[in-house]
């Protein structure tokens, strides 16, 4: 920065001088909390519960790997938690009239039909990305209410991907969990080891350039909304399974949770920056803290209000580090 | 790389090249020839159609009428893909680097090695290699970066050019297109980018043309063989630096002949 130019306050300062560390920042929120409640309730700190927040935090953390992604290109999709819904109680339905075989077909189909109407309506006729997936947020969790009549669906026998516990080195992990970390594992190699991830955060960060370059804008930002169908399809049959039914309320608010874990993560609404293990972290850290203002038995109420803090808290970072940028871009 | 040649034709050829955008003729019926080794200025007002012209050639714009030929071989262009993909490396006006992205991701955006056997399959990107090979290329080069793995954005305006200068030097087409290299940098920073031009000309062991597109004549007159002069979209002059004077090239642009 040049002598004279503009500094962007102390706050931008410490958002700019912070972003350094922004990975350790998380890490250490997370040790914290973890800690404050260890000191302060006798069951947070026990395998039984620490299992217990990684399954809270499975789903989200699912959809969140895929919606990182999509932030990273500069795109959203707040669909996700009525194609959850959508797609789960296509599963129930179909697994109670045809067999459970069907019923994950057409949970994949449904998933992919959401995914596929996003897309063509974002890439073919250039719609913004929120404004889409808000409307088939509204679409399909009326659509869901359709398949099961209004009413709740029981799923009796589907216990394997939200019930079935595995023992590794003596502590019981459920499928749900061990699911979370491939999903993360294979978004991390997507996004940090592949041209396809390159792309998508050169898509992000100068769409203009990625374009003169040759990158096939279109067909990569295409990609990314199939590969969220397929974790909505995931997520969806987990749910399902867990609670053993399908209500017209699953996957309610769950495309907030996922995008207050992204942005909490480290990635920016304005795209090129954001990682899954960020989001990991991040969402790790809001099941923890809903884990814990439970065990002391805080008013529920408050859960929402330190969710709606952190999203805000993030944002607010994310904008002044934009700032940042833009002083240093103007040098 | 290897391209269909034509023996005794030129490196480029125009042929009435136009673009026209409902009434308005951007482009209006323009031709010339450039051979290897030069370097054209194009030069002419805000709006005269220096960029388009530029577009047309980079693939970017597609014309309304005329003809492109590449060493006596006729081109038609739909993406800035097929552009490159002939040989012919545009540096944009508004940089076209990712900011993100460090000295090596840039020369290889829209480019990028992939490992061998199943990683390729996997779309497993090289980044050693990519990273070698750039910094070979940048070493050969009389810029000088402090960090090859810094990111674009935590660099200078003059920088950031040389990075986008370099990268199409890099790919070492047969025809390099700069549009307004020196706009938006300082005194000092526009002459380390000029410097930077001529030595890649003076250095290249390759057929390159240049066509070097700019409203500042000063800039374009140091490192240029040839003038080109746009005004309202018509090629109005086309002269050898040799035969003509600053005065002249002044009189063409404004149009006060």
């Amino acid at each position: 920065m040049s002598p004279g130019a503009p500094t962007g306050g102390v706050l931008s300062k410490l958002a700019g001088r912070v972003r350094f560390t922004a990975m350790q920042a998380r890490v250490g929120v997370l040790i914290i909390l973890c800690v404050f409640f260890t000191i302060r309730s006798p069951f947070f700190f026990t395998s039984t519960n620490l299992v217990n927040v990684l399954v809270n935090g499975a789903v989200i953390g699912i959809i969140g790997s895929a919606m990182t992604l999509l932030l990273v290109a500069r795109q959203v999709d707040v669909s996700v938690g009525s194609a959850i819904g959508f797609a789960g109680a296509v599963f129930a339905v179909f697994a109670r009239d045809y067999g459970l075989e069907w019923g994950v077909v057409g949970a994949i189909g449904a998933a992919m039909a959401i995914a596929a109407i996003n897309a063509v309506a974002i890439i073919k006729f250039r719609v913004n990305s929120i404004l889409t997936t808000l409307a088939t947020l509204v679409a399909f969790r009326g659509a869901s209410k359709v398949v099961m009549d209004g009413r709740a669906v029981r799923i009796e026998g589907f216990r394997f991907l939200g019930r079935t516990r595995f023992e590794v080195w003596g502590i019981e992990v459920p499928v749900a969990v061990i699911v979370l970390l491939l999903v993360v594992a294979i978004f991390y190699v997507i996004m940090r080891l592949t041209k396809y991830g390159q792309h998508m955060y050169a898509i992000g960060a100068n769409p203009q350039a990625a374009r003169l370059a040759g990158i096939p804008l279109e067909r990569q930002v295409g990609i990314a909304f199939v590969l969220t169908g397929a974790t909505v399809a995931l997520a969806a049959m987990i749910v399902v399974s867990q609670v053993g039914a399908v209500s017209p309320t699953t996957g309610e608010r769950m495309e907030f949770l996922a995008l207050t874990g992204v942005i909490v993560g480290g990635a920016s609404l304005y795209g090129g920056r954001g990682s899954v293990i960020g989001t990991l972290v991040a969402i790790l850290i809001l099941a923890v803290l809903d884990n814990g203002l439970v065990l002391l038995q805080v008013q529920s109420f408050w859960q929402e209000v330190s969710r709606g803090v952190l999203l805000l808290g993030a944002v607010i970072f994310d904008q002044l580090g934009r700032r940042e940028a833009e002083v240093r871009m103007e040098v | 790389m290897t391209y269909v040649t034509v023996p005794g034709a030129p490196l480029l050829e125009i042929r009435h090249l136009s673009k026209h955008y409902g009434t308005i003729r951007a482009l209006d019926d323009v031709s010339f020839a450039l051979d290897r080794d030069e370097i054209v200025g194009l030069l002419g007002d805000n709006g005269a159609g220096k960029s388009t012209l530029v577009k047309c050639l980079a693939g970017a714009v597609i014309p309304t009428a005329g003809e492109i030929y590449l060493h006596g071989d006729r081109k038609v262009f739909s993406t800035p893909a097929e552009a490159r993909d002939e040989g012919i490396e545009t540096v944009y006006q508004q940089l076209a680097l990712v900011d993100i992205f460090d000295i090596p991701a840039n020369f290889y955006l829209g480019r990028e090695v992939m490992r061998d056997g199943w990683r390729r399959a996997l779309g497993i990107l090289n980044r050693g290699l990519m990273r070698k090979r750039a910094r070979a290329a940048v070493e050969a080069l009389p810029a000088r970066f402090p960090n090859l793995d810094a990111e674009i954005e935590t660099m200078s305006g003059g920088q950031r050019q040389v990075v986008a200068i370099s990268r199409a030097g890099f790919w070492g087409g047969r025809l390099l297109l700069l549009d307004e290299p020196t706009a938006a940098l300082g005194v000092k920073e526009a002459a380390a980018v000029l410097e930077m031009i001529g030595a890649m000309v003076s250095s290249a062991d390759t057929d390159m043309g240049m066509i070097v597109i700019s409203h500042n004549m000063e800039h374009v007159w140091s490192i240029c063989t040839r003038l080109l002069i746009l005004r309202q979209g018509r090629l109005v002059a086309d002269l050898p630096k040799a035969e003509t004077s600053r005065q002249e090239v002044v009189a063409h642009i404004t149009g006060a002949t």
